[in-house]
C-alpha cells in the first residue's frame, strides 16, 4: 500500500487540483498492446515489402523454399497474436517478428520481452519457430543488405532522436534520504533496549 | 510543421484532415494529437512475484518509451499532446503521486532490470515536466508568455501538489533546474501564488490532524476551539496501535520533507508560509509532538526492533526538517532583508526578535534549533547590521537559550558556547 503522503491529502482536500473523474477509463496493458500494434503497423515496413525483398534476393530455383519460409513465419505469427485476429494483424505481427529476429540466432530475454510487450503472453515454440524461419530467410541475403532494407523502410529506425528534448541535460538521480537530527547510537535507544532485555 | 518566429499560440498549420482533404487549423488543436494511450504508473512491487515484476517492467517500459517518443516530438506536436491527451496527464500525475521517494520504507533491492527501467522513467518524467515548464524552447519555438501561463494553469499541467511532488522527487540532485522551472511557472502565472495561499490552510490542517490523532493540542486556531466531549477518548501515541503510530510518523516524515524540499527549491514561497503563521505554528507543533512520540518509541514494546529503529530515525529526520524549515522561513522573511539593507530594516529586526522570543517557552524546539542554527550567530549578524539593537533584549534572549539547554539536561556543542560568549 502507498505510504501516506502530504500531496495525497492536498489532492483530496484542497481545491487547487483537477478532480479526477473515477468513471474515466484508464488504459490497461492489453489496450496499450493493441495500440502499439496499431502504431507499429503504420511505421512503414509492410509484409508485402518483406515478401518482395526476400523473393527478389533468393535465387529463382529457391523461390518455393522462400515462399514456404514466409508462410511458416506467418503461421508462427498467427500463433503469437491468437487465431481470432484477421490477416492484417497477423501480417503486422510477422513484420515485427522479422524485424526482431533478423540479426538474432536464438530467442533471448530481450526478444521474449519485446514480443510479450507487443502481443502479451505467447507460446515459446512459436517464437522459436519464427526465429528459425527468419534466420533461414535472411541467410542467403546477407546481414548488411537486410539491415539496410529495414533501415530504409521502417520509420522506427529513423526517428528524430537527434533533436530529442533534454538529451544534453545533466540529470541527477539523487533522492532525498533520511537524515536524522540525532544518530541512533546517540539517542540511547540501543542502550535502553539492552536494559529492557535484562 | 508549423511556421517559425510566430508564437505557437498564434500559428496555423495546413495539413490533410480525416477525409484526406487539406485544411488549415490552429497549431494547437486537439485533432493534431496522436492516440498514444499512455498507461498510468504503478510503483515496483514489494516482494513481488515474478509475474508482478514482469507486469511492472512492461508497464514502465511502455511509459519510458512513450515519454521518449513525446520528448522527440517537434515543439508544436509536443504541446498538442500535452494539452489534449488526458492519458498523458494521468500518467504523469500517477508517477508524481506514486513514484517511490528516497524516504519510503526500504523495499528489497530492485533487480537490475527493474532499477534500469525505473531510472529511465524517472528521467523521462522530469524532462517532460521541464519541457512543459519552458515557454521559450528556442528562438523559433516559443509561446506568448501570458498565453503560456493560461495554458499551464487552465489545463492543470502544474498545480501545487504536483509542484511539491516534483520538489521531493527531483529537488535533491536537480535543484537549480527545478528552481528555474518553478520560478518560471509562478512568474508566467501568478495565480499559482493564490493557489499556494489556498493550499496552506490544508497543510496546517495536516499538522492539526497529526495532533488530534495523538490526542494532543497546541497553540493556534485549533487550540481556540472548545474541546469536544469525547476528546478524552482519543488514543495517544502510547496507546494507539503500532500500525497507526507508524503511519502517523511516516506521514509526518513525508510532510516535513516535502515542505522543506519545496521551500529549499523555491524560497520565494517562504513569504506565503510566513503570512499563514507557520513560524509560530511549527515550534509549538514540535514541542507538543516530538517528546510524546519519542517517549512512545522508546517505551512501547516493539516485537520488530527494526521498526522501532526506523520510526526513531524518521522522527529524528522530521525534527531536522521542521528545524530547517523554520530557519529557511526566518532567513528569507526576516534576516535576509536586513542583511540586504532593505527599507524597514528595523521592522524586520523587530519581527525576528519577536520570533526568537516566542521560541523561548518551546524549550525542546529551541534547543534543537539552537544546535543546528545557533541563535547567537543570528543575533551577532543582527547587531552588525543594526548596531542600535537593544542589548538588554538580546542578552535576555541568549540567557533564555542558555536556560533551555540547562532545562533539557543536554550538553551544548563546544562551538556554540564560544559564539554565545562572543555575543
Amino acid at each position: 500500500m502507498a505510504p501516506p503522503r502530504l500531496t495525497g491529502a492536498l489532492r483530496s482536500f484542497s481545491t487547487v487540483s483537477k478532480k479526477e473523474d473515477p468513471t474515466r477509463q484508464l488504459y490497461d496493458l492489453k489496450t496499450k498492446r493493441l495500440k502499439r500494434q496499431e502504431l507499429f503497423a503504420r511505421e512503414g515496413l509492410t509484409w508485402q515489402k518483406i515478401v518482395h525483398f526476400c523473393t527478389e534476393h533468393w535465387g529463382k530455383a529457391e523461390q518455393q523454399a522462400a515462399s514456404q519460409e514466409l508462410k511458416s513465419l506467418l503461421q508462427a505469427a498467427k500463433q503469437i497474436v491468437g487465431t481470432e485476429h484477421g490477416q492484417e494483424v497477423i501480417e503486422c505481427a510477422a513484420v515485427f517478428l522479422f524485424e526482431t529476429f533478423q540479426n538474432k540466432d536464438h530467442v533471448g530475454t530481450e526478444e521474449t520481452r519485446a514480443i510479450k510487450q507487443m502481443f502479451g503472453p505467447f507460446p515459446s515454440s512459436a517464437a522459436e519457430a519464427s526465429c528459425a524461419c527468419v534466420a533461414r530467410l535472411v541467410a542467403p541475403i546477407g546481414d548488411s543488405k537486410v539491415e539496410d532494407f529495414i533501415k530504409t523502410q521502417s520509420s522506427r529506425h529513423n526517428p528524430q532522436q537527434g533533436s530529442s528534448f533534454g538529451r544534453n541535460i545533466a540529470f541527477s538521480y539523487d533522492l532525498y534520504t533520511l537524515d536524522p537530527l540525532e544518530d541512533l547510537q546517540d539517542s540511547g535507544l540501543c542502550d535502553e533496549r539492552v536494559e529492557l532485555d535484562f | 510543421m508549423a511556421c517559425a518566429r510566430v508564437p505557437l499560440d498564434e500559428q496555423q498549420v495546413t495539413e490533410p484532415g480525416p477525409s484526406g482533404k487539406e485544411r488549415t487549423l490552429p497549431a494547437l488543436h486537439p485533432d493534431r494529437k496522436e492516440e498514444r494511450c499512455f498507461v498510468p504508473y504503478t510503483p515496483p512491487p514489494e516482494n513481488g512475484s515474478p509475474a508482478e515484476v514482469e507486469e511492472f517492467l512492461e508497464r514502465a517500459k511502455f511509459i519510458a518509451e512513450d515519454l521518449e517518443w513525446l520528448l522527440a516530438l517537434p515543439h508544436d506536436k509536443f504541446w498538442c499532446q500535452v494539452v489534449f491527451d488526458e492519458s498523458l496527464q494521468r500518467c504523469l500525475d500517477s508517477y508524481l503521486h506514486q513514484a517511490p521517494r528516497g524516504l519510503d520504507l526500504a523495499p528489497l533491492p530492485l533487480s537490475p532490470a527493474v532499477a534500469d527501467v525505473q531510472r529511465a522513467v524517472h528521467r523521462a518524467v522530469f524532462l517532460t515536466f521541464l519541457r512543459m515548464a519552458t515557454h521559450k524552447e528556442s528562438k523559433d519555438h516559443f509561446f506568448t508568455p501570458a498565453v503560456f501561463g493560461e495554458i499551464i494553469y487552465d489545463n492543470f499541467l502544474f498545480d501545487i501538489p504536483k509542484i511539491l511532488d516534483l520538489c521531493v522527487l527531483f529537488g535533491k540532485g536537480n535543484s537549480q533546474l527545478l528552481h528555474k522551472m518553478i520560478e518560471n511557472i509562478f512568474t508566467q502565472q501568478p495565480a499559482y501564488y493564490n493557489d499556494l495561499d489556498e493550499t496552506l490552510p490544508t497543510i496546517l490542517q495536516v499538522f492539526d490532524t497529526i495532533l488530534n490523532k495523538c490526542g494532543l493540542r497546541c497553540e493556534g486556531a485549533a487550540a481556540m476551539e472548545p474541546m469536544k466531549l469525547n476528546a478524552q477518548k482519543q488514543p495517544t501515541a502510547m496507546s494507539m496501535n503500532l500500525e497507526e503510530l507508524a503511519d502517523i510518523i511516516l506521514y509526518l516524515c513525508d510532510s516535513t520533507t516535502t515542505i522543506h524540499a519545496f521551500l529549499d527549491t523555491f524560497p520565494a514561497a517562504c513569504s506565503s508560509f510566513h503570512s499563514h503563521g507557520f513560524l509560530s505554528r511549527l515550534p509549538s507543533f514540535y514541542e507538543a509532538v516530538v517528546p510524546d512520540f519519542e517517549k512512545a518509541i522508546r517505551r512501547r514494546n516493539f516485537d520488530d526492533k527494526s521498526l522501532q529503529e526506523d520510526l526513531w530515525t524518521r522522527l529524528s529526520h522530521s525534527c531536522r526538517k521542521v528545524v530547517e524549515t523554520t530557519h529557511l522561513l526566518l532567513h528569507h522573511t526576516c534576516l535576509q532583508p536586513i542583511l540586504e539593507g532593505q527599507e524597514n530594516m528595523h521592522t524586520f529586526a523587530e519581527e525576528l526578535l519577536q520570533y526568537f522570543t516566542s521560541f523561548l517557552p518551546e524549550k525542546r524546539f529551541l534547543v534543537d534549533y539552537d544546535e543546528q542554527f545557533p541563535l547567537a550567530d543570528d543575533i551577532s549578524l543582527l547587531q552588525q547590521a543594526l548596531p542600535v539593537i537593544d542589548e538588554t533584549r538580546t542578552s535576555y534572549l541568549l540567557q533564555g537559550v542558555e536556560s533551555a539547554w540547562d532545562s533539557t539536561g543536554r550538553r551544548r556543542p563546544q562551538g556554540h558556547l564560544q559564539s554565545a560568549a562572543a555575543s
